[in-house]
C-alpha cells in the first residue's frame, strides 16, 4: 500500500509520466478528470452551504493536510491565502523527487472551474510555487443565484 | 507526525484507473515500478542496507499512522505482512471513492520494484473486496 503520506510524491511523480507519454494535455485531462469526477465532496458542500460549505470543506482538508494559511469568509467573498502549502513543500523541498515544473497548476485546473459551476467567481493566483504560495479568491456576484442562504 | 488526510487514496486510485484507462496494465506498471527510483529510493537503501527489519519499521510506521489493523511477524526468514483491515480500501469504501478495477496491484508492483532493487524477492495474496492481504519478503536468491 502507497501510504497518504507518501502520495504527493507519487501525485507529482503521475504528472511526469503523464506528460512524458502524453504531453502536457494528457496531464490536463487527468486534473479535469478529478475536477469533474473525484471533488464530489467538495461539490457536496458547496451545494449545501455556498461559501460556508467551502469554508468547511477546506478547513478539514487543510487540517488534515497541515501547512500554513488563513482562510476568510465574507457574506460575499471567500478567501484563501496560502503561506505555506503543504503539497508544494513537500514536493519542492522534500527531497524526494525532481519537482514537477507545473506542479501547483493543478489547483488551477480542480478548483476554479467546479466552484464556477455555482455561480461564483474565481480568481487563483499562483505566487511564489517553490515557497507554497498561493490564493483563491471566490466572489458572489451581486443578485447570483449561488447556494449560499 | 506525518500528516495524514486519508481522501489522497482516492487520488491515488483514480489516478492509477488513469493511468491503466490510458496506458494498459503495462503503462501501470512501468509508472510504478519507477517509483522505486525515485519515491521509494530511501526504503531500497534501507532495505538493501539493514534488510528486513528496514521493511518491517516501514510497514509499522505507516499502518500505524493509518490505523489499519495488521501483524507484522517472521515465518523463519520470512517477514509477513499481514494486513485484515486495510486503511486505504476501507476508507476509500467508507467515503464513497471508486476504488481502481485493480488497485491492489499497485502493492505488487512496487514491492517487486523495491525489493528487486535491493535484493530481495516478495509476494502477496490479496482480497481486494475485503480489503485484506498477506505481503511477503525475503532475501532473493543470489
Amino acid at each position: 500500500m502507497i501510504s497518504c503520506t507518501e502520495f504527493i510524491w507519487v501525485y507529482s511523480e503521475l504528472f511526469r509520466f503523464l506528460e512524458d507519454r502524453g504531453g502536457e494535455e494528457t496531464v490536463i485531462e487527468l486534473w479535469q478528470g478529478i475536477s469533474q469526477d473525484f471533488l464530489q465532496n467538495l461539490r457536496d458542500c458547496i451545494a449545501e452551504d455556498g461559501l460556508k460549505g467551502m469554508h468547511r470543506y477546506w478547513s478539514h482538508t487543510l487540517g488534515e493536510e497541515g501547512g500554513r494559511h488563513t482562510m476568510t469568509l465574507y457574506d460575499d467573498m471567500f478567501v484563501i491565502d496560502m503561506h505555506e502549502c503543504p503539497s508544494a513543500r513537500l514536493v519542492h523541498r522534500g527531497g524526494r523527487v525532481k519537482p514537477y515544473p507545473k506542479y501547483c497548476e493543478h489547483c488551477r485546473w480542480l478548483y476554479p472551474p467546479l466552484i464556477e459551476q455555482f455561480g461564483y467567481e474565481v480568481d487563483y493566483y499562483i505566487l511564489d510555487p517553490e515557497k507554497g504560495r498561493c490564493r483563491l479568491v471566490v466572489r458572489k456576484p451581486p443578485g447570483a443565484n449561488t447556494p449560499d442562504a | 507526525m506525518a500528516n495524514v488526510h486519508k481522501d489522497f487514496h482516492g487520488g491515488l486510485s483514480y489516478g492509477l484507473q488513469f493511468v491503466e484507462d490510458r496506458y494498459g496494465p503495462e503503462g501501470l506498471r512501468d509508472f510504478l515500478s519507477g517509483l522505486a527510483d525515485t519515491v521509494f529510493k530511501p526504503l531500497v537503501e534501507d532495505l538493501r542496507v539493514r534488510g528486513l527489519p528496514a521493511l518491517r519499521d516501514h510497514w509499522q510506521t505507516i499502518f500505524e499512522l493509518e490505523d489499519g489493523d495488521f501483524e507484522l511477524r517472521m515465518e523463519g526468514d520470512t517477514l509477513v505482512l499481514d494486513v485484515r483491515r486495510c486503511p486505504a480500501v476501507s476508507h476509500m469504501k467508507e467515503h464513497g471513492y471508486a476504488v481502481a478495477d485493480h488497485y491492489c496491484e499497485h502493492t505488487r508492483i512496487v514491492n517487486e520494484a523495491v525489493c528487486q532493487a535491493a535484493g530481495y524477492a516478495c509476494s502477496v495474496e490479496y482480497d481486494q473486496e475485503a480489503g485484506r492481504c498477506v505481503q511477503r519478503f525475503w532475501r532473493a536468491a543470489p
